[in-house]
């Protein structure tokens, strides 16, 4: 079971997961909690094509820079857009950010070596990362946690209120900008290994899947880490083993993603049961009180 | 004590306007408020009551008059200010304990990434205690009854230890037991020195807690202790003609 790893490229593989598992659980729960899961969503369109440009530009290397451009950018447009109360409007952000991506492939596919560049844009090259890749993503997230640390107790009153936390003096025009770009560098920090498409899969199902488990936030994303640590060790496992006893492909990242889908999968009948048993509690609670006015 | 005049003046509003975008809201806002007065702020839907609290805590602007809190601007007072939101402003899924909940009112204090110290902690514990609501400090928010909700979120308040408390709409939803409970802690703040301001659309309640009431709607219809203030005449004004007076002298709303 360990054995594959031992082979170079399947281990750098599996620690430029690792890292990826460690930033997305917590990375995970706010989108979560925030709902964020548009913004994420958007980032994949905005990303790509900041990652082909970057590529056309300087290469290999210059993927991050052009992912890094894109991100930020995308993070300051979509706090702006969602204060002036822009988002809401579904079918103007849907074409600005398709035309977003078409751009990518537009651009992308004027090279002659098209179909592989765009697969591994949109999907990652999670078996050929590179020690050097791995350095970067381990910066990334030493940032990446290092800004959760230091603004998670003010992210958290926000999410949970707004007006109070104004009222408390928290600036949260700064604090939605804040997780936004966190968020961006998340993209960015994956979208290498795992690709613009898959990306999304990691910042959302991880806490999701957590949160059918604990109601905790610090448990969630502790949970939501191990749960991608141990998809991304089954995934890498399951495309080994189809390649190479089997002779069948299997792309890895996809691999990785699908058992973290499992996961979920599996755990709602447990989510749905929690979920009774708290509305008992509500309902337990409500014939404590007779005079309870529902306002 | 010093400069008592200057310094006893919690709240002092002049010939305010309040608004968005430049748009008044609410005008000719006149208010002054000592340590331990209890102002209700009573006034039909939209009325305005809710952008007033707001623009207390500098977070709607002040548009034409002169507004001090306590001796300074708006939003530099907001550490000394206590702000009960509406219940249902909350998200009630997101996974918080009643106990984290009344934590938040110590942020302010503890910054940004300190850890929270033992001096924080009894403080939390204290303020769930005086609202009857210490075995809860580990029940998750979203399962507790409205009325209880409003409880934690008032101990929260009081755990940041503010000089003015504002609550908006705190007895909507809210059970017999917990508007007790409300109402009690509210006197004795009151009593050791908090200004209180409160919105309602319960003129029972607005009488019986404030020693003065302000009547909105778009502007300031009256402001003065309730037996003043909530007679017929002036709801009628202030409300369009749906106030009326009963036999034994106490005013109540109609519908149309």
């Amino acid at each position: 079971m360990i054995e594959p790893f031992t082979v170079p490229f399947m281990g750098r593989a599996l620690a430029e997961l690792a890292l990826l598992a460690l930033i997305c659980g917590p990375v995970s729960v706010f989108v979560f909690a925030r709902r964020l899961s548009f913004v994420s969503d958007a980032l994949t369109h905005t990303v790509f094509p900041g990652v082909v440009i970057g590529f056309l530009a300087g290469g290999i290397e210059g993927i991050v820079v052009g992912a890094l451009v894109a991100g930020i950018l995308t993070a300051v447009v979509l706090t702006l857009f969602s204060r002036g109360g822009a988002l809401s409007d579904d079918a103007s952000t849907a074409v600005v950010l398709t035309a977003m991506f078409s751009i990518g492939v537009v651009l992308v596919s004027r090279r002659s070596s098209y179909t592989s560049d765009l697969t591994s844009f949109l999907f990652g090259r999670i078996l050929t990362v590179t020690p050097r890749q791995i350095a970067e993503t381990a910066v990334l997230a030493v940032v990446i946690l290092g800004l959760l640390l230091i603004s998670a107790r003010a992210l958290i009153f926000r999410t949970f209120d707004p007006a109070g936390a104004a009222a408390a003096g928290f600036r949260t025009a700064w604090l939605d900008l804040l997780l936004n770009i966190i968020v961006a560098l998340v993209v960015v920090a994956a979208v290498r290994a795992v690709g613009t498409i898959l990306v999304v899969a990691l910042l959302i199902v991880p806490a999701a899947t957590a949160r059918m488990l604990t109601t905790r936030l610090s448990l969630m994303a502790m949970i939501g880490t191990g749960l991608t640590l141990v998809a991304a060790y089954g995934g890498l496992l399951a495309s080994w083993t189809a390649s190479v006893d089997y002779g069948i492909s299997l792309t890895s990242a996809s691999a990785v993603v699908l058992l973290l889908v499992l996961a979920y999968l599996l755990l709602l009948p447990l989510g749905a049961l929690r979920a009774r048993r708290n509305h008992g509690r509500i309902a337990s609670n409500a014939r404590r009180s007779p005079h309870e006015l529902v306002g | 004590m010093d400069g008592v005049a200057v310094a006893d003046a919690t709240l002092r509003y002049a010939q305010v306007s309040v608004g968005y975008h430049g748009t008044p809201v609410l005008t000719d806002v006149n208010l002054d408020l000592t340590p331990g007065q209890r102002l209700a702020l009573i006034g039909p839907n939209g009325a305005g009551k809710s952008t007033l609290i707001k623009s207390i805590l500098g977070l709607v602007p002040v548009l034409a008059g002169t507004s001090t809190v306590l001796g300074r601007t708006p939003s530099q007072a907001r550490a000394l200010i206590g702000y009960v939101p509406q219940t249902d402003s909350l998200d009630a899924d997101f996974p918080v304990t009643a106990g984290q909940v009344v934590m938040m009112g110590r942020y302010r204090r503890i910054g940004w990434w300190r850890p929270t110290r033992s001096a924080d902690r009894r403080r939390v514990h204290e303020a769930l205690d005086r609202l009857g609501l210490a075995d809860h400090a580990r029940t998750h928010f979203g399962v507790l009854s409205g009325g209880q909700r409003q409880r934690v979120l008032l101990a929260r308040a009081i755990a940041a230890e503010p000089r003015l408390l504002l609550l908006d709409e705190p007895f909507n939803g809210v059970d017999a037991v917990s508007q007790e409970a409300i109402l009690s802690v509210l006197r004795d703040l009151s009593a050791v020195g908090t200004t209180l301001v409160l919105s309602t659309h319960d003129l029972t309640v607005a009488r019986e807690l404030a020693d003065t009431v302000c009547v909105l709607n778009g502007r300031q219809w009256a402001v003065g202790p309730p037996d003043e203030t909530v007679t017929a005449d002036t709801l009628r004004r202030a409300y369009g003609g749906h106030a009326i007076e009963l036999r034994d002298g106490r005013t109540v709303l109609v519908e149309p």
